[in-house]
């Protein structure tokens, strides 16, 4: 039986009985933590937070993190992050855990409660909480602590100048959408009222107030609303690279211009009602489609601060990451990520070192190696001289690769754009010609006749055409588990050619997980002595150990860690050995030992006085969709290739080889992305995790980056698999293939539209008010068509 | 109907109060937010069931 914990989510281990009486009924859970957390908020009067969770899992109990506070006893440091008013103080505060509104619900809340709380809110989007309090009743160490029994932990944080600009963008967003809305609204009941008019009759007073009206209304809209525009159209022009915001401004403008003028002449037709409604459905499509892409980037963007322990003039002090200087004796606990690049000052550790170079198992140090910043300091508290900090470290270092791989990142075409170039070019050389025949024939409309061609071809529905489809693909693709971060992906995904992939942590799990055991004792059954391994693993922070988390550890005593060889604890009075064959070598069964080590597999051991007891094999696995996943996407004729910093024979141990077209190992992070520009292919897909990989994420014409990875490589991939699931890669492509051919349609039907209707208006055949509502109709049928994208 | 030379622009001075109204709002963050305050009424309304 798999029981979930009530609190977080995770499988309750079996034999585990943690449960209380909690809303009249028997909670159970995972963990003491998750307990302490949830008697708590159901305490507290707080249990609705269950209820309206939109996940059933919230963050498992961690450890204690409220240290980070202590950082802000430094009065500089205090003052740069906390606002003061007299007694008032106020910080912003980057939360982790937020995964929806009940969760902000229940901080904001529980922090209410507390004394000397003055106010609280929650950005659910940006995971930000600011609060402010009374610092004569309280401080900032209490509140955080705080945060901690509700199960979230709370860090000190700053805008970058970045974000402020940003937030400023949004703010205008939202300012220019709402004043189109509402101008719109006023120029289409005006607008309504005159077409009524052109049919049953109107006074020339009435027609005059209200077309008064609509200029008032239209000119804000078309003046500032659109200046988005009007400023990618000139730079569309400096650049001679046409987009569609060219044939959008000259849309606008010539249709509000004329306007303008049969409103100052009191002739001819206004156009005001199109003019404001193209804008806002425009503006609103931009709106939804950054909207659809913010979260991800906020995310990425954050200035925290992250403590670390330094020994200066001999004594221990705590300094944020970002004041350590060279030289510095930095302290790094167990499971601590390195901030710094330095040499190891202690006599031996482990590192983990995957985020660099994609190998899962640590790698031994010893004393006087070098240890580099991003990577995970495993098992023995240590030591460090800080050799680079800042941007000389060794990622920083990656970082730089990557923005050179971005610049020369291939780019590929959207139809969007070709059409555009084409199109503008067209437009006005019809106009012109139209204008210069009437005016030869000596027609006196001929400028009426021009501007009718030029509402004719007002590339409404055109430029809708692709932005209403990706909008609407996006979603879809995200409800799917997929996040699109940039514009170009759906349209580069559904030209997809060639796959790369990253080996661990991309097609394999990237952790270790048990594969199998060999038990060599009667007295003790295979579920007892998995779980004295689990016992003697639950303090460690080693990857190992984390293949041991869903088994219900035994009661193992006096646990000890013998550094680079494994572990020892007391169960049942008798000594237990855990470790590696150097281990066995060291209490002397090197002999039996040796006969069960297998190659590409990692063997541990536990012996039990002088007697082997059991083997078990660890091993990075497979994603257990990875194989259908594969023979799926080549069937559909996509180029396979696997890209993996670790070793040949490790590569090919878990993976087999006839599975991808080519496949390169032993790659350092330069060389996975130089290889993928010998390749010369541009519709070239690239699916990676770790650090290594991102030069190639960033330099690959699309690129993805699974959910689980690392945060530079998500900021520097196209898009990012939120589930982690490698069966989204293939329906992504598909319904990318799907979206193009909307796309299409919607350009062909908008293009066949104008082009019919275009030799009628140069034959000055069409009432200006049959244009505009065949202009309003084509827009909505494009509209409808891409809405079908929402229920792939 | 001449009432309309009256009503229409009277209507109008609405529209760009509201206007107004809608740039203070933005302004005071108060669309910083989008996912949040569509649910904050129903949390609130529960809030005070639970009380009585």
């Amino acid at each position: 039986m798999n029981k979930l914990c009530f609190h977080c989510g995770d499988p309750i281990p079996t034999d585990l009985h943690i449960h209380s009486q909690l809303q009249n009924e028997t909670r159970e859970f995972c963990c003491y933590g998750c307990q302490a957390i949830a008697e708590h908020i159901c305490g507290a009067d707080l249990a609705l937070y269950y209820e309206r969770r939109e996940m059933d899992l919230a963050k498992r109990a961690t450890s204690d993190s409220s240290a980070i506070f202590d950082l802000l006893k430094d009065p500089s440091l205090y003052n740069e992050y906390v606002f003061q008013e007299s007694n008032l103080h106020s910080i912003q505060l980057s939360i982790s855990g937020i995964t929806c509104s009940a969760c902000a619900w229940l901080i904001e809340k529980h922090l209410a409660n507390q004394v000397g709380v003055v106010s609280i809110s929650v950005n659910v989007s940006e995971s930000l909480a600011s609060l402010t309090w009374d610092s004569n009743e309280t401080d900032i160490h209490i509140l955080a602590q705080a945060f901690q029994t509700i199960g979230y932990s709370a860090q000190p944080h700053r805008h970058g100048e970045q974000d402020l600009v940003q937030k400023n963008e949004r703010k205008k967003a939202i300012i220019r959408l709402g004043i189109a809305g509402v101008g719109m609204m006023q120029v289409m009941m005006s607008a309504i009222a005159m077409y009524a008019g052109d049919l049953q009759g109107m006074e020339d007073a009435y027609r005059h107030l209200l077309r008064w009206i609509s200029f008032l209304f239209a000119t804000p809209v078309v003046i500032y609303a659109g200046l988005p525009f009007y400023k990618g159209a000139i730079r569309d022009i400096k650049t001679r690279h046409f987009t569609m915001d060219l044939p959008v401004s000259l849309g606008v403008l010539l249709s509000y211009g004329s306007s303008v003028l049969a409103f100052y002449t009191e002739s001819g037709h206004v156009y005001f009602d199109s003019a404001t409604m193209f804008i806002f459905f425009l503006l609103l499509g931009r709106f939804l489609e950054t909207l659809a892409r913010s979260n991800q980037n906020s995310q990425q963007t954050k200035h925290s601060l992250e403590p670390v322990k330094v020994i200066r003039d001999g004594i221990e002090t705590t300094v944020p990451t970002q004041k350590l200087a060279v030289g510095d004796i930095a302290i790094i606990n167990p499971g601590q990520t390195i901030p710094v690049d330095g040499t190891l000052l202690s006599e031996l550790t482990n590192v983990d070192e995957s985020s660099l170079t994609g190998e899962y198992s640590p790698v031994e140090k010893n004393k006087g190696d070098a240890l580099h910043a991003q990577t995970v300091n495993v098992d023995q508290k240590i030591q460090l001289r800080v050799k680079q900090v800042g941007q000389n470290t060794q990622a920083a270092t990656i970082s730089r690769i990557t923005e050179r791989a971005l610049s020369e990142k291939p780019r590929v075409a959207i139809i969007a754009d070709t059409v555009a170039h084409y199109f503008v070019l067209a437009v006005l050389l019809t106009a012109t010609i139209t204008y210069g025949f009437w005016t030869v024939m000596g027609e006196a409309e001929a400028y009426w006749i021009m501007v009718s061609v030029l509402v004719v071809t007002c590339p409404c529905a055109l430029s809708l055409a692709t932005p209403v489809a990706l909008t609407a693909m996006t979603n879809t693709l995200k409800r799917h588990g997929l996040l699109i971060t940039r514009g170009h992906v759906i349209e580069s995904l559904a030209q997809t050619k060639q796959i790369v992939f990253d080996k661990t942590g991309t097609l394999t799990q990237g952790k270790f997980s048990i594969i199998n055991q060999k038990n060599f004792s009667n007295e003790h059954s295979a579920d007892v002595i998995l779980s004295i391994m689990s016992g003697l693993e639950q303090n460690s922070q080693h990857p190992i150990a984390q293949a041991f988390r869903p088994i219900q550890p035994a009661a193992v005593l006096e646990i000890q860690n013998i550094t680079s060889l494994g572990v020892s604890g007391f169960f049942n009075g008798k000594e237990f050995f855990f470790g590696n064959l150097a281990l066995m070598t060291k209490i002397g069964l090197q002999q039996d030992a040796a006969l069960h080590v297998e190659n590409g597999k990692l063997a541990l051991f536990l012996a039990c006085e002088q007697q082997l007891i059991s083997v078990i094999y660890l091993s990075d696995v497979l994603r257990p969709e990875a194989e259908s996943v594969l023979r799926t996407l080549r069937k559909n004729g996509i180029r396979l290739s696997l890209l993996t910093g670790d070793t040949r024979s490790s590569a090919l141990s878990t993976l087999p080889v006839s599975w991808f077209d080519d496949y390169e190992t032993d790659c350092l992070p330069d060389q996975k992305w130089q290889w993928l520009k010998q390749q010369g292919q541009t519709e070239v897909l690239m699916v990676g995790d770790g650090l290594n990989d991102v030069p190639a994420l960033a330099g690959a014409t699309t690129s993805l980056a699974m959910g689980a990875s690392s945060d530079l490589a998500k900021l520097h991939s196209d898009a990012v698999l939120l589930n982690n699931h490698l069966r989204t890669i293939p329906e992504a492509i598909e319904g990318a293939k799907q979206c193009r051919r909307i796309i299409k349609q919607n350009l062909c039907w908008a293009a066949g539209y104008n082009a019919t209707l275009l030799p009628l208006a140069v034959a000055g055949l069409i009432p200006p008010w049959v244009a505009a509502i065949g202009m309003a109709l084509s827009s909505l049928i494009v509209v409808l068509n891409a809405s079908r994208l929402n229920t792939l | 109907m001449e009432s309309l030379f009256l009503l229409i622009p009277i209507a109008g001075i609405f529209v760009v109060i509201a206007v107004i109204i809608f740039i203070w709002a933005v302004k005071g963050d108060q669309f910083d937010d989008l996912n949040r305050e569509g649910e904050r009424i129903l949390f609130d309304d529960d809030e005070t069931d639970t009380k009585k």
